[in-house]
């Protein structure tokens, strides 16, 4: 599934700008999480409805009240995670996290006011996502307003030593259950 | 008065300088001998293992009082002189885990099927997020590096 260049690569990232594919993959393990959340919330709004009223009640997507309620939502999901701890779960999933710009703990007025300028991304024709792709610290357009950065922020040295507690385990064959190990190409330096 | 006893005293009248004497000269002989002594070519001539060969070493331990010496050792003052970080940063921890049975400890503990997937999604993702950089980068012919990380985390790296 990974090789020791993948996690010797790793370590040394630690700490560096996070790239492009991290933090999408991030945002859309968020969305997904948030949006399954909403959905959750409104079932089971809508069966507790039905028990007291005894009626049905259905969601329509195009109701205004919903969609307030989900943007809403969408705010305080990404804002509280951005203020409460620099990232989110999906971020967490990725091992990245939201910090100020000189590499300091994200305050948590700065957390709350990146998920209010979040939006000004999308609403530029994503063209305030493209920083992260070509602006030098690869920041967005809300982390150059907010005046946050991205960075690698998982324990990969901890990774690093369970892919050769794995290896080893599967060398020695040490008594207990093997490991499986997949290797993968690693990928062309271009 | 004995005259034996005469006889003596005069003997030591006479042989206590001269026994003074010799030892200055001794000394004076051997210190000159030292100074001009080249102690490394002698040791060269020395068959050290020869000599190690004829010590009997068992004996040797068995006379010593090994705890008596310990006991005499301050542990902690020599500990409080070690620099236990340096020493740790030292340990070559990979060739540690590869070599003992500290990684079948490692994995059994951690090695949970979720986090080896995790350790894989973060690493294969970081590896294409160095991808696309490089050509970006080359697309946009940069001669400057761009910085690795933010100041506070990354002292004065660049990317790759």
């Amino acid at each position: 599934m990974t090789t020791g260049t993948d996690t010797v690569r790793s370590v040394t990232s630690q700490g560096h700008y996070a790239g492009s594919v991290s933090r999408f993959l991030a945002y859309a393990i968020d969305i997904t999480a948030s949006s399954a959340v909403f959905a959750l919330a409104l079932a089971a709004i809508s069966y507790v409805a039905r028990v007291v009223t005894g009626h049905e009640v259905s969601w329509n997507k195009g109701n205004a009240v919903v969609a307030a309620v989900f943007i809403a939502w969408q705010f305080l999901y990404f804002g509280y995670s951005w203020a409460a701890s620099g990232k989110t779960f999906g971020m967490a999933v990725l091992g990245i996290r939201v910090v100020m710009a000189d590499g300091t703990a994200i305050e948590p007025r700065r957390g709350a006011l990146r998920s209010v300028v979040f939006p000004l991304s999308f609403l530029l024709c994503g063209l305030g996502f493209l920083g992260i792709l070509v602006q030098r610290e690869r920041r967005a357009l809300h982390d150059l307003i907010v005046g946050t950065a991205v960075v690698y922020a998982w324990d990969a040295r901890a990774a690093r030593l369970r892919f050769l507690a794995r290896e080893a385990s599967g060398h020695h064959g040490a008594g207990g259950p093997e490991l499986p190990i997949t290797v993968r190409a690693t990928i062309p330096r271009g | 008065v004995d005259p034996i006893d005469r006889l003596r005293s005069a003997g030591r009248r006479v042989t206590d300088p001269l026994e003074t004497l010799a030892q200055h000269v001794a000394e004076r002989v051997l210190d000159l001998i030292v100074h001009t002594l080249d102690v490394n070519a002698l040791l060269q001539r020395v068959d050290v293992n020869a000599l190690l060969d004829r010590v009997d070493v068992p004996a040797l331990l068995d006379r010593a009082d090994v705890n008596a010496v310990l006991d005499r050792v301050d542990v902690d003052a020599l500990v409080s002189r070690v620099d236990v970080n340096d020493l740790v940063r030292r340990v070559d921890m990979d060739t540690l885990v590869e070599q003992t049975d500290l990684g079948a400890v490692i994995a059994r503990s951690s090695g949970g099927a979720a986090s080896e997937a995790l350790d894989a999604a973060r690493s294969q993702a970081v590896g294409l997020d160095q991808f696309i950089d490089r050509w970006v980068q080359r697309a946009l012919r940069r001669k400057h590096p761009a910085p690795a990380g933010p100041p506070g985390l990354c002292s004065g790296g660049v990317g790759p």
